[in-house]
């Protein structure tokens, strides 16, 4: 009982208004996890949105007399090393994971996408030559990529975002152009062309719309990875740096050095992180089973 | 069960087995008590204790390993004359040695705690211009060749880029040390002497410090970067890249009955909570120098009661440069608002949890020699006991540049892309924004940051500085000479270099204490690199380790021949 | 077939080639050099200095001259000399390389043996509560930040066991039982989270598998679960299982950069993350290039694997 692509590729309008909800709620039924995902997404991007409303403290001021305390009514999830509520901090860390997943998600999918419906309609040599340089940088493990562009670019925020996007280009490039070379080929399109419709307007009017389908699918998938990625290179001190807080490197050094005395700072960012991972990844996966039964075997 | 519910259910389920793992340890742990803001004298119960002076009663075992641990790997092999850093000079001491040293029983450095290492004896003349080294005889160097003079006109013609020095460092951080020696004379192969253009009793300590190894003459100088060869009480046994360097006792070494160790490992521990655990654990028998903090060590403590922690100045400041050369800095109000401004005890509490000491361009009494008591610093920029008078004041001084809260200026605060320092950074911002300074955050990797200081590449900066001796002369020109590569200020007063002249010359020690405190207060009224604290640091030994005794400069102690342990 | 082999290996080789050029290019344009570290090191810089340590190392040469010089190399076989450690480069890099490859191996292996069971039963079990419960057990590692899973599994055995990880590596010659508690736990970290990816491929390939018509006919015939699943479905199911291993030993190289620092483990990943910050270009060099060729030759015996296993698939399409 999959939903068919078409029916999601429909241009806006052409649905009423109230079926909108109704896909929703029957989407939320067929597949509770994916909709767990998409809750929790949800909840980070609020969180988000919405992150001076929601904390409790002022994320960077410190407080010297009260380092290091464990979880009380006053401070939800304690303090750090010195003495910032971690609560605020963590609520703070999600517009800045947010930011940075969702713009190199996004950067990196719409460029690769586009490489990739390009080089998948013309074809050719044009193909060719596109799929080796793809190959190029996708030998290259996402980490190891991300480490050098980011110590090449140095330690700021667009630059994060930047070393991010890059390994997913090819990522992208792939899945759009595998699902361009399957659209080619349908009558429609072989309508449209015999029909004289110039090449650049049946590649973006009516290829692109079809390619949504796997197009959500990797960008949800990627959006998880993205964030892992930001939090390894914050990690290892290399990702955003002071003072927008980032549950990466909430984790590192400090967190290492005063684990025993307070564990606190070491498993709540880890939660925040995995929850927004984890609700990504539902979400994506959910979302690949209605979308493209197809790609349900590929990774 | 329902499928949505048991979605949320399994969600749940991630989240609270997090939060069991945390729940019986988080309840154990109470929040630090607020340590009381203003008295920074320290506490009889921080002074080392009397019983920490060399036990007479015990008498030193021979044997065993000591296991230390090294935060990050050699940065250059053994060179210690290539590199300006503890990380080079702590695990490399063993195997070298010095012609003088400072007593590494005796906690206190001064010209009264030397004692001769490959100089037997050694005495002044012509007034502080002439210093006569007797050299110890039958010492041989590690690979068996025989310690002559030659090897100590080497290494200091080396140093001092004499003309014809038969060698070149490939780089040189403490050249200047020597600019004073005009030649050193080898009238036999076992005296040595050093002819200075100017009398500098300074000469003898800075000798005498950790950074001063002499090397041999037979050897390339750029073969310390690979092994070690010296005359010490360590021979080198092995290095691996990353993970350790293993010494084991020198037989041949030139102090009989020495050293009480069977053998030394220096263990690379990166991560500072797996070098916290393994020092808890009895793995690890020594804290590396410097990198103790209050916090630290109180844990250690807690988990371990038996551990002995011994509190003392490692002889190394934060402070803030200011590009003189660059406004806004340049106007001299400015930078005299911005020491008023930085409460200097807030951010001790803040940054080190009470782990620091106020102090002056020198190391504050009653850790150091030369520096200024707490009485003398009150009426210093920043040292004031209200700091709301301070900050009144520094928004005065910004006033009358032009500048206030609500019309702020706006700069850019580099510093090292390090945690401690991002976190002393974080609160100066706070600290400006007070005055009318609008400061934004810029993180400079490690590879950048000495070439940017130095470039002048930047307004103001968190910074952090290191000494070798406790002693005006190794201090006052690196960081505060005109022209000195390591002035990243750019200050450059006549006036004061005559009074780094004076003092340098000055044979009367209570004048040249005197000196010192004028230039003391003068550099401090200068805002020309206000000083935010002195670093503590609170070295952690297990109680069977004997005689390793914590000095007033993390540089000079690392011999580790009179340390025996007691297992 | 040869034809198959001789064109991916022309590829591979111009893969590699390419990736030299973006590898070599990224390095330079990081900001510093290895001379301004050496310089960090010591307290100060000295211009002059500077030009000489420059023009020993040959770093003042103009890129394409250096570039060239680095492929000369790598053909005759020199890796160079660490500029760090002024040591030739496989020497510091050999006594890594073994510690890496064995846990990535360990890893691997405990991928396997997690991820196929877990896929098959969550297959065969479809939609039933314990299907549930693996794929939440399985996304669940893989959402957790690798470096994050080690940090708590660490804090966990110091707290309730005050236990640490050794302080340097362990031969397995040496105290094999030492060694093996060494490389188990973070073999398990890594494992558990290439698990997920494998159990997800193994579930929904054996999940397409039950649905093919022979599959049905042999469960028409009567035959039990076991045979069924055993001897038919899994055989062919497991195809693009293999597919996937190979990919995910290729990738386990971002997991294990964070897993060797967390676990204190001497390995080449770890000492990757050093390389770079320390603008040792050689190093670097010489072992992103070589993880490229573990990662391209990885896909090819892959690729190769797939076409003697699956008849159907030929190059050409």
């Amino acid at each position: 009982m999959a939903v068919r692509p078409a029916e999601i590729a429909v241009p806006a309008g052409a649905r009423p208004r109230a079926g909108t909800w109704s896909v929703l709620w029957r989407f939320a039924r067929k597949k509770p996890l994916g909709a767990a995902g998409g809750a929790l997404i949800l909840a980070m991007l609020l969180t988000a949105v919405f992150a001076e409303f929601l904390q409790t403290h002022d994320p960077i001021a410190t407080d010297a007399a009260y380092t290091l305390g464990a979880p009380t009514a006053e401070h939800w999830l304690g303090t750090d090393h010195l003495g910032r509520d971690i609560y605020s901090r963590i609520v703070h860390g999600a517009r800045v994971s947010l930011i940075v997943g969702v713009a190199s998600t996004l950067m990196g999918s719409v460029l690769g996408g586009i490489i990739g419906l390009l080089s998948g309609y013309i074809g050719g040599k044009t193909d060719l030559v596109t799929q080796r340089v793809l190959d190029i940088l996708q030998g290259l493990p996402l980490l190891v990529l991300a480490l050098v562009m980011s110590a090449a670019l140095g330690p700021a925020l667009h630059n994060v975002i930047i070393a991010i996007s890059i390994p997913i280009i090819p990522r992208a490039a792939r899945v759009i152009r595998s699902s361009v070379l399957s659209i080619r080929e349908m009558q429609y399109v072989e309508a449209a062309r015999a029909l004289g419709v110039r090449h650049l307007r049946i590649a973006f009017r009516h290829i692109l719309p079809n390619t949504m389908g796997p197009f959500i699918v990797l960008c949800t998938a990627q959006l998880g990875s993205a964030i892992l990625v930001e939090a390894t290179l914050s990690f290892l001190g290399l990702g955003v740096p002071e003072p927008y807080p980032s549950w990466g490197r909430m984790l590192s050094v400090s967190a290492a050095e005063y684990a025993q005395k307070a564990p606190h700072l070491v498993l709540f960012p880890g939660v925040a992180i995995s929850l927004a991972v984890f609700g990504s990844n539902l979400l994506g996966d959910a979302l690949r089973d209605t979308l493209d039964p197809r790609l349900r075997g590929a990774g | 069960m329902s499928r949505v519910r048991f979605a949320l259910c399994s969600t749940v389920v991630i989240v609270l087995g997090a939060v069991t793992l945390i729940a019986p340890a988080t309840s154990q742990t109470p929040p630090t008590s607020p340590t009381p803001q203003p008295s920074q004298t320290p506490q009889a119960s921080q002074t080392p204790q009397a019983s920490q002076t060399p036990q007479a009663s015990q008498t030193p075992k021979s044997g065993g390993v000591l296991n230390m641990m090294l935060r990050e790997d050699l940065s250059q092999g053994f060179a210690i004359h290539e590199t300006s850093t503890i990380s080079s000079v702590w695990p490399v001491m063993p195997c070298l040695s010095n012609l003088v040293l400072f007593d590494p029983l005796k906690k206190t450095e001064s010209v009264d705690t030397i004692i001769g290492e490959l100089a037997e004896k050694w005495s002044w003349q012509d007034n502080y211009r002439n210093l006569v080294f007797f050299l110890r005889k039958g010492v041989k160097w590690h690979d068996g060749q025989p310690f002559t003079s030659k090897d100590v006109k080497f290494t200091f013609d080396v140093l001092r880029e004499a003309a014809d020095a038969p060698a070149k460092l490939r780089i040189n951080p403490r050249k200047d040390w020597y600019a004073n020696v005009e030649a050193i004379e080898t009238p036999d192969t076992h005296t040595a002497v050093f002819r200075l253009k100017k009398p500098q009793p300074s000469l003898l300590l800075m000798l005498a410090s950790g950074y001063t190894p002499v090397y041999a003459a037979h050897l390339s100088p750029a073969n310390y970067r690979t092994t070690c060869v010296g005359t010490g009480p360590f021979k080198l046994k092995e290095w691996r890249k990353g993970e350790y360097v293993e010494f084991v006792k020198n037989p041949d070494y030139f102090v009989k009955g020495r050293p009480y160790l069977a053998g030394l490992k220096y263990f690379v521990i990166v991560e500072r909570g797996t070098r916290q655990a393994a020092m808890q654990a009895g793995k690890l028998d020594v804290t590396f120098p410097g990198e103790t903090t209050k916090t630290a060590a109180e844990q250690l403590k807690k988990a371990v009661p038996q551990l002995v922690v011994t509190p003392y100045s490692q002889n190394v400041t934060d402070n803030i440069i200011m590009n003189v050369k660059k406004p806004p800095f340049d106007n001299p109000k400015i930078r005299l608002a911005v020491s008023h401004a930085i409460d200097r005890r807030a951010l001790i509490q803040a940054v080190h949890q009470g782990g620091a000491v106020v102090g002056a361009a020198l190391a504050p009494k009653p850790w150091g020699f030369w520096g200024l008591a707490e009485k003398d610093l009150v009426g210093l920029p920043g040292y004031g006991a209200k700091p709301a008078d301070e900050k009144a004041l520094a928004r005065k001084l910004m006033a009358e540049a032009g500048f206030s809260p609500e019309k702020p200026i706006k700069v850019e605060i580099v510093t090292r892309a390090i945690a401690i320092y991002v976190d002393m950074a974080s609160f100066v911002i706070n600290e400006l924004k007070q005055i009318g300074i609008d400061a934004t955050l810029k993180q400079i990797e490690t590879a950048q940051w000495h070439a940017t200081a130095t470039r002048g590449d930047y307004q103001i900066g968190a910074n952090l500085t290191g000494i070798g001796p406790d002693d005006p002369d190794a201090n006052y020109y690196e960081n505060y000479a005109c022209g000195s590569p390591r002035n990243y200020s750019q200050y450059c007063n006549e006036e004061v270099m005559k009074m780094f002249d004076a003092q340098s010359q000055e044979l009367d020690p209570k004048k040249r204490l005197a000196l010192n405190v004028a230039i003391q207060k003068k550099l401090e009224a200068d805002a020309a690199r206000p000083i935010l604290d002195w670093k503590i640091d609170f070295f952690t030994v297990w109680p069977h380790v004997k005689n390793l005794i914590p000095h007033q400069s993390i540089y000079n102690f690392g011999r580790m021949q009179e340390v025996w342990s007691d297992k | 077939m040869k034809t198959y082999v001789a064109q991916r290996l022309v590829i591979a080789l111009l893969t590699l080639l390419g990736m030299s050029m973006v590898i070599f290019t990224l390095l330079r344009l990081a900001p510093g050099d290895i001379v301004d570290i050496l310089f960090s090191t010591a307290g100060f810089v000295s211009p002059s200095e500077k030009q000489a340590i420059m023009k020993e190392l040959g770093i003042d040469r103009p890129y394409w001259v250096q570039y060239l010089d680095w492929l000369r190399q790598i053909v005759t076989g020199d890796l160079g000399k660490s500029y760090r450690y002024d040591q030739p480069a496989w020497q510091i890099i050999r006594p890594l390389v073994p510690v890496t490859l064995e846990l990535a191996a360990l890893s691997t292996l405990f991928a396997v043996l997690i991820g196929v069971p877990a896929g098959v039963v969550s297959a065969v079990r479809q939609d039933t509560t314990l299907d549930y419960v693996l794929r939440v057990f399985s996304l669940a590692g893989l959402s957790m930040p690798a470096f994050w899973l080690g940090m708590v599994i660490i804090l966990g055995l110091v707290t309730w066991f005050a236990w640490i990880p050794p302080l340097t590596y362990v031969g397995p010659t040496e105290d094999f039982k030492l060694h093996a508690v060494q490389f188990l736990l973070p073999a398990l970290a890594v494992g558990y989270r290439s698990s997920a990816l494998i159990m997800r491929i193994t579930r929904s390939s054996l999940l397409e598998v039950m649905r093919e018509d022979y599959i049905r006919t042999a469960w028409a015939k009567g035959q039990t679960e076991r045979v069924v699943i055993w001897r038919h479905a899994l055989k062919n199911a497991l195809l693009p299982v293999v597919t996937v291993i190979g990919i995910e030993f290729a990738f386990l190289i971002g997991g294990l950069v964070v897993t060797e620092t967390v676990f204190n483990l001497p390995g080449v990943a770890r000492f990757l993350v050093q390389a770079i910050l320390w603008r040792d270009y050689p190093i670097v060099q010489n072992l992103v290039m070589f993880i490229a060729i573990v990662v391209i030759l990885s896909n090819l015996l892959v690729d190769m694997l797939y076409g003697v296993l699956d008849p159907r698939v030929r190059y050409g399409g």
